[in-house]
């Protein structure tokens, strides 16, 4: 087999480059969501029950209303609501912020496939459910290679794509958040400022929420147009490497989802050409190992990750 | 992300305090139930058909108990391997991948040298699946170490790979006997390794629980005995719960993180044996979770030998129970899954259990040091 030439022709597949920002998109929300979270000191491993949840009920609401903004909106609620149980728990009832994520992850699976065999058991989600926009770039559409790489990529990429700098701009551009960010590193200082510690820490909590559960959309309304059990599966906690990885940066953050995804692609473009494909799928983790060990270093995480506050203590 | 925060508790020596420490994830256990019942009542079913067709379903009869015990074990192991790792204050979210390894290594061994001795092969096995285990969790371990490499991303994405390695082997050859029907799926277990049958046949036919279970009962004294009877089970809880304090107190923190995640990995090697040894198979995709579900167990169990061996019988009894609940009530099995997450969900809200406590005057059990 001539490795050199195959891989040198998958390299050139603009499916590579595409399916890259395909795969990547749901994680990097997921991921800057877990961002924004845990700068304001608050523990979410629980992103991939978010995407599930939102994956879950954006097809519902798809299937019973056949709207494709009602199930985009149901899918945004239902991940910042689940995301409030877990800042509830969190943030009042002070409870272990890794526990009480494990619950959530559990409860979501739990909850979207009983609801699933209850309401899709005999069938599977419908067909004809609609399905999240591919946005057509005009003059980039008839570029041969850059345009099939991006000329037609679908809304919820763009979204992802943009929310990059936004995340990042919101954290280190804008008063709420430096707030954000001293609630993270000294809930104390912060409070004695006037912030409001619990308030703050909420609306992060449930940012993340809404986050997660347009990415848990992306996948189950555009990538596989139907939802079947655990259909995440660990998609979550790929953000959550890539949080860490990034350093808690919304752009590091992007790129460690942009290594996943390329990973996944590749992944995808190998099968068939010979190559065992189960271990071309490992490469990204194994370089994610490596990087860690390597080069990136020491992850630290903002000084009041995980320390529930309590207020005039 | 830190683990530190997590409670060291001491081993409870009275009698008060194994029920002060009971109780809080009792409670748990019956909040779960009434909120899950309402789910089911919301759904537009009978909870109380459900739980009765699971109760019935885990432990209704002698081969039921059999099967409960079954789903419980490798819950068990891998939530020791969780939980040895959680007394060093490292968070080991990839018990996962370690069992899968445990898993390749001991059916490689077996179905490699058929024609050895039972006696021999199954303790080689065994070895060899700690081994496994212990080295890929050894990994997370040393890099963690050496670098500071964040536990939870390594030892996930080990998992990973090890979950993609055991693809590899059963898909694309290397474990594949030519002979099986296109099933990726090892060659069989050889029978004289396999572990004895614990009831024999003429007492319950067709039960699968085997000798494993005292492995199991034995791995959770191990596990009891190193952390609280060995000078290094001291210094593995004194890294977890102060690892700067420990370092000043003369510990190598380094090397009892090394040391933590390699015996964390061994029950989780241990942990993927089991079910193989069940099925006299390795299986693509052989487990169901159990490295992830057995965080909960751990979590549930409160990082204590006793704690986690009940809270996976529990679990265990959950999801074989399941089983017929699905069948006789048309009630989705996942509602296992439900209950488990608001089981944690509970435990881990230990300050609604307090208040609750308190609201029925029970405010000597909630003093009491738990």
């Amino acid at each position: 087999m001539d490795v050199i030439g195959t891989l040198a022709s998958i390299f050139a597949r603009p499916d590579l480059w595409a399916g890259t920002l395909r795969f990547a998109a749901p994680l990097t929300l997921a991921a800057l969501g877990g961002v924004i979270s845990e700068r304001s000191g608050v523990v979410n491993i629980a992103m991939e029950g978010m995407m599930l949840v939102g994956a879950f009920f954006s097809v519902l609401v798809a299937a019973a209303t056949h709207d494709i903004v009602l199930a985009t909106l149901a899918s945004v609620l239902c991940g910042g609501l689940i995301a409030a149980i877990h800042g509830v728990a969190s943030i009042h009832l002070r409870a272990n912020q890794i526990v009480s994520g494990m619950a959530i992850n559990l409860l979501a699976l739990g909850l979207t496939s009983f609801l699933m065999f209850r309401f899709f058991a005999t069938s599977g989600t419908p067909s004809d459910i609609p399905a999240l926009p591919d946005v057509k770039i005009p003059v980039i559409n008839n570029i041969p290679f850059v345009g099939a790489v991006i000329g037609d990529q679908n809304l919820v990429v763009w979204l992802s794509i943009l929310a990059v700098p936004l995340a990042w701009w919101f954290l280190f551009r804008t008063r709420i958040g430096l707030r954000i960010r001293a609630v993270g590193e000294h809930p104390r200082a912060a409070d004695t400022l006037g912030i409001s510690v619990y308030r703050i820490r909420y609306l992060c909590v449930i940012l993340s929420g809404l986050l997660s559960g347009l990415g848990g959309a992306y996948l189950s309304l555009s990538v596989a147009h139907s939802f079947s059990d655990n259909m995440t599966s660990g998609a979550g906690f790929i953000a959550l490497a890539a949080m860490i990885f990034g350093k808690w940066n919304p752009i590091g953050a992007f790129l460690a989802c942009l290594l996943f995804g390329f990973g996944q692609s590749l992944g995808i473009n190998l099968q068939g050409t010979g190559f065992p494909d189960q271990l071309v799928a490992a490469t990204p983790y194994v370089l994610t190992v490596v990087a860690l060990a390597g080069f990136v270093g020491r992850a630290i995480a903002p000084a009041a990750d995980g320390v529930p506050y309590e207020v005039g203590e | 992300m830190t683990v530190a925060t997590l409670p060291i508790e001491r081993p409870a020596g009275r009698l008060r305090q194994l029920v002060a420490s009971g109780i809080g994830p009792i409670l748990a256990v019956v909040l779960a139930i009434i909120v899950g019942g309402v789910v089911v009542l919301v759904s537009g079913s009978n909870p109380i058909t459900a739980y009765q067709q699971m109760l019935v379903g885990a432990v209704g009869s002698p081969f039921d108990i059999s099967e409960t015990f079954i789903s419980s074990i490798p819950l068990i192991l891998a939530a020791y391997a969780v939980s040895f790792a959680f007394r060093c204050g490292l968070f080991n979210i990839g018990a996962e991948g370690q069992l899968y390894m445990g898993a390749i290594a001991s059916t490689w061994l077996a179905t490699t040298f058929p024609n050895w001795p039972g006696i021999v092969l199954i303790i080689v096995c065994i070895v060899a699946a700690m081994v496994a285990g212990g080295a890929w969790a050894g990994i997370a371990g040393w890099l963690k170490a050496k670098t500071g490499a964040h536990e939870v991303i390594t030892t996930m994405m080990l998992s990973y790979v090890a979950i993609d390695i055991s693809h590899w082997l059963l898909e694309a050859g290397p474990m594949t006997p030519s002979n099986a029907y296109g099933t990726p799926e090892s060659g069989p277990i050889p029978p004289q390794a396999a572990f004895p049958i614990i009831l024999p046949s003429w007492i319950l036919p067709n039960a699968r629980l085997n000798a494993s279970l005292f492995l199991t009962i034995l791995a959770g004294v191990v596990f009891a005995w190193i952390l609280w009877r060995t000078p290094l089970g001291y210094e593995i809880r004194a890294v977890g719960f102060n690892p700067k304090a420990a370092a000043y107190g003369g510990i190598n923190v380094a090397r009892r993180l090394v040391i933590a995640m390699v015996i964390a990995g061994a029950f989780a090697g241990l942990a993927g044996m089991v079910p193989v040894w069940v099925q006299m198979r390795l299986y693509d995709s052989f487990s169901p979770g159990y490295g992830y579900e057995a965080i909960a167990v751990a979590l549930v169990g409160r990082n204590s030998a006793i704690g986690i061996f009940l809270a996976g019988l529990l679990y265990g009894a959950m999801i074989h129970g399941a089983v017929a609940m699905q069948a006789n009530a048309n009630i989705s099995g996942f509602l296992v899954q439900i209950l488990q997450a608001l089981v944690l969900f509970f435990v881990g809200a230990e300050m609604l259990i307090r208040w609750l406590l308190r609201r029925g005057g029970l405010r000597a059990l909630v003093e009491a040091p738990a």
